[in-house]
C-alpha cells in the first residue's frame, strides 16, 4: 500500500530518531532540563540535516548511511524514543521491559537458527502472534500503562498497511536495540533497587 | 477516559490486523518444472539407445561406438577486472541466454559491479557486457548505504517479467548480507529501481542468495536462501514481487548452506546443500526433504557424494533427468564433475568430468567453483562456473550429449 513512499517514509523516521537520540543524549550530558521549545527547535534542526542530502563526498543523506548499518526500526523501539522528549514524558514500566526481554531471548536464538522452530516466520500471517499482540496490549493497558495500547496498535497498524519495507510483524515489535535496551534495563533495575536500601 | 479511547483504538488495529491476515495468499503447491513434463527417460532417445544397443552388438564384432557428441565450451567476456565470480543465467523469450556475475578488484571489494551480457546461441558468441548495477547505484535505489555486492540470481516472474536477486552488504563480510532485488521489463536491458527484501529479524543481517528460485502454482517465486552468520542453514523465503511474504527453514544448525532443490511433483521436494560442518564430521551433501510444497522441512540422511564446503550446480530435465555439477572432492576445488540420475534410478552417476587439476600454482590448487546449471529448452544445459576465480567458464550439453549419456550408461549397466 505504502510501496511509492516507503523509502522517503524509512528516513524521515531514521532522521528523527536519529534527531531525538541526540536530543536524549545532550539531556543526559546536561546538568539541567533542556526546555521542550529548545528540544523542538533542535529536533527540527537535526532532522534536516539527517534528511537532506549534504553533498561533498557523500552520496546519500547521513540518515541513510545510519540506516545501512541499523536497519530499520521497530515501530515500538521508534514511538518509544519519540514520545521520550514529549513534555510529559514518563519512564517506561519494568513491567513491559521484562517481558520483551524474556520475549527477546527466547525469540533471538530461535530465529537465529537454533533448531528447526522459526518463531520469525509467525509474524508473516500468524493469528496466534497477533493475538498475543493484542492481549500483551490488554494488559498493558488495564495494569494502567495506556501508552503501551497506543504504541502496540500503532504497530499493528503499520504492518498491516505495509508501511516498512518488512511484511513480517515482527519487524514493527522488535528490533535489537529494543531488547538489549530491555536487557539492560533489567540489571539497572536490581542495581537502583539495591542502592534505595543502602 | 484516555484508555477507554486507547482500547477502541486497539480495537480499531486488532480488525485491520485480521484484515490483512485474512487476505494474506494461502501457501501453494510446487508448480512444474516444464510446461510438458516427460515422465519416461528419454522417449524420443530409442534411435540413439537402439543405436548403442546395436553398437554393442557391433562392438563385440568389431569394437566400433557411435561418436560422442561434443561440448561447447568457452568464456563470459572478459571485463578487465582481475576477480570474477558467481555466475548464473536466464533463458530469455528468444532462446538465447542471459548470464551475470560480479566483477572487480578483488571479492568485497567497493568496486565490484554485477555484469551482464546475453549468448547468442545461433552463432555462439557472447554480447559485449555492461553493468547491470553497482554499489553507489544500489545505495542509491535503496537509500541506505551499501558497502560491496555479491551473488546475482535471475528469476523469471510469473507474468514474464525477469527478477534480478543479489546480494548487498553494509557492514562487515559476508555474513551481514541481505537480498535485494530488481525487476526488468525488457529482459534485462533496463532495471528498475532495487528494492530490499527483508527475512531477518537481527538488522535484517546474513540473508544469502546463490540457487535459482522455483516457481509456485499460484505464480509466486520460492527463493532458496540461507544464512551464514551465527547459523548456518536454509531457507525458502516466498517471494511476491520484491516482497518476502513467507519463509520455512530448511535446515538448522551450522551445517548447511546454499540449498538447490529438486520438486518430486507439487507437494515434495528435496533440498540438497552445500555442507559447512567441522572437520571431524561427513563431508558430504547434507539433503532436506518436503512432503507439503516446502512449509515444513526435514533433514534427512546424507546424500553420500563428498562435498569440500563448495556449491552445487543442480537442473532437473523436461524428462526427468536429473542433473548436479559439483566438486566430489573432500577438500579443496580442484575437481569438478557433472553427475546425473536417470527419473526411475536412485543413483547419482559421474557423467562429465569438467575440470580435474591437482596442480599447485603458488602452493595453492586451483579452483572451479560456483557452478550454475539452466536449460533453454528442457533437453539442453548451459552450466556456468568460476575458473580460478579469474574467469568464468561457459559448457554447452547439447540434447544428443545427454542422450549419448544415458545410452553409455545403459550400456556400461548391461555390460
Amino acid at each position: 500500500m505504502m510501496t511509492p513512499y516507503l523509502q522517503l517514509i524509512a528516513l524521515l523516521e531514521m532522521s528523527l530518531t536519529c534527531a531525538v537520540v541526540l536530543i536524549i543524549l545532550s539531556q543526559k550530558l546536561s546538568s539541567r532540563e533542556i526546555p521542550f521549545v529548545v528540544r523542538l527547535v533542535a529536533v527540527a534542526l537535526l532532522v534536516n540535516l539527517f534528511f537532506w542530502p549534504l553533498g561533498m563526498s557523500l552520496e546519500l543523506p547521513l540518515s541513510a548511511y545510519v540506516r545501512g548499518v541499523t536497519g530499520e526500526f521497530s515501530i515500538v523501539t521508534m514511538l518509544l524514543l519519540w514520545s521520550s522528549i514529549l513534555p510529559a514524558a514518563k519512564k517506561t514500566s519494568l513491567g513491559f521491559k521484562v517481558p520483551v526481554a524474556l520475549i527477546a531471548i527466547a525469540f533471538y536464538p530461535l530465529a537465529l537458527g537454533l533448531g528447526m522452530l522459526d518463531p520469525y516466520a509467525w509474524g508473516y500471517g500468524s493469528i496466534g502472534l497477533l493475538t498475543a499482540t493484542i492481549f500483551f496490549a490488554i494488559v498493558c493497558g488495564l495494569a494502567g500503562w495506556t501508552k503501551c495500547v497506543w504504541i502496540l496498535s500503532f504497530a499493528i497498524i503499520t504492518w498491516a498497511v505495509h508501511w516498512h519495507e518488512s511484511a513480517n510483524l515482527w519487524d514493527y515489535l522488535l528490533d535489537p536495540f529494543l531488547a538489549i535496551w530491555a536487557l539492560l534495563a533489567i540489571p539497572n533495575a536490581i542495581y537502583q533497587k539495591r542502592r534505595e536500601r543502602a | 477516559m484516555s484508555r477507554v479511547i486507547a482500547f477502541c483504538f486497539l480495537l480499531l488495529a486488532s480488525v485491520l490486523g485480521y484484515l490483512h491476515i485474512d487476505s494474506r495468499p494461502v501457501w501453494a503447491p510446487f508448480a512444474s518444472n516444464y510446461s510438458i513434463n516427460h515422465v519416461n527417460q528419454f522417449d524420443d532417445s530409442s534411435e540413439l539407445s537402439g543405436g548403442a544397443k546395436q553398437s554393442k552388438v557391433l562392438k563385440s564384432a568389431t569394437s566400433v561406438k557411435p561418436a560422442q557428441p561434443s561440448l561447447r565450451t568457452d568464456w563470459l567476456p572478459d571485463t578487465g577486472a582481475p576477480s570474477v565470480h558467481a555466475a548464473s543465467l536466464i533463458a530469455l523469450k528468444d532462446g538465447a541466454v542471459r548470464a551475470f556475475w560480479f566483477a572487480g578488484s578483488r571479492e568485497g571489494a567497493p568496486d565490484v559491479v554485477i555484469n551482464t551480457s546475453v549468448f547468442d546461441t545461433q552463432a555462439s558468441r557472447w554480447s559485449v557486457p555492461t553493468v547491470v548495477v553497482d554499489r553507489v547505484s544500489a545505495e542509491k535505489g535503496l537509500s541506505r548505504y551499501i558497502a560491496k555486492l555479491g551473488n546475482p540470481v535471475p528469476a523469471r516472474m510469473a507474468d514474464g517479467r525477469m527478477q534480478l536477486f543479489f546480494v548487498t552488504v553494509s557492514i562487515g563480510g559476508w555474513a551481514g548480507s541481505s537480498i535485494s532485488s530488481m525487476i526488468s521489463d525488457d529482459e534485462g536491458l533496463t532495471w528498475d529501481r532495487p528494492q530490499r527484501l527483508i527475512s531477518s529479524p537481527l538488522i535484517n543481517l546474513s540473508t544469502l542468495v546463490k540457487s535459482p528460485a522455483m516457481a509456485f502454482i499460484d505464480g509466486r517465486l520460492g527463493l532458496p536462501a540461507y544464512h551464514e552468520w551465527i547459523g548456518r542453514f536454509g531457507e525458502l523465503l516466498r517471494v511476491d514481487a520484491s516482497q518476502v511474504i513467507d519463509k520455512r527453514r530448511m535446515s538448522s544448525g551450522r551445517d548447511a548452506i546454499q540449498p538447490v532443490v529438486f520438486t518430486n511433483g507439487p507437494q515434495e521436494a528435496e533440498a540438497f546443500f552445500r555442507q559447512t560442518r567441522p572437520s571431524s564430521q561427513p563431508k558430504q551433501i547434507p539433503v532436506s526433504e518436503t512432503k507439503d510444497a516446502g512449509q515444513t522441512w526435514a533433514v534427512t540422511k546424507d546424500l553420500e557424494i563428498p562435498n569440500p564446503n563448495s556449491a552445487l550446480a543442480a537442473l532437473t530435465l523436461a524428462n526427468g533427468t536429473r542433473l548436479m555439477v559439483l566438486n566430489n572432492i573432500e577438500a579443496a576445488r580442484y575437481r569438478l564433475v557433472m553427475v546425473m540420475r536417470e527419473p526411475r534410478s536412485p543413483q547419482w552417476r559421474v557423467v562429465q568430468v569438467l575440470e580435474d587439476d591437482e596442480s599447485l600454482l603458488n602452493d595453492q590448487h586451483r579452483e572451479f567453483s560456483y557452478p550454475y546449471l539452466i536449460s533453454a529448452n528442457g533437453d539442453d544445459a548451459h552450466l556456468t562456473y568460476t575458473w580460478n576465480r579469474t574467469k568464468i567458464k561457459h559448457v554447452y550439453f547439447p540434447a544428443t550429449w545427454f542422450k549419448y549419456a544415458v545410452s553409455s550408461l545403459q550400456a556400461k549397466e548391461a555390460q
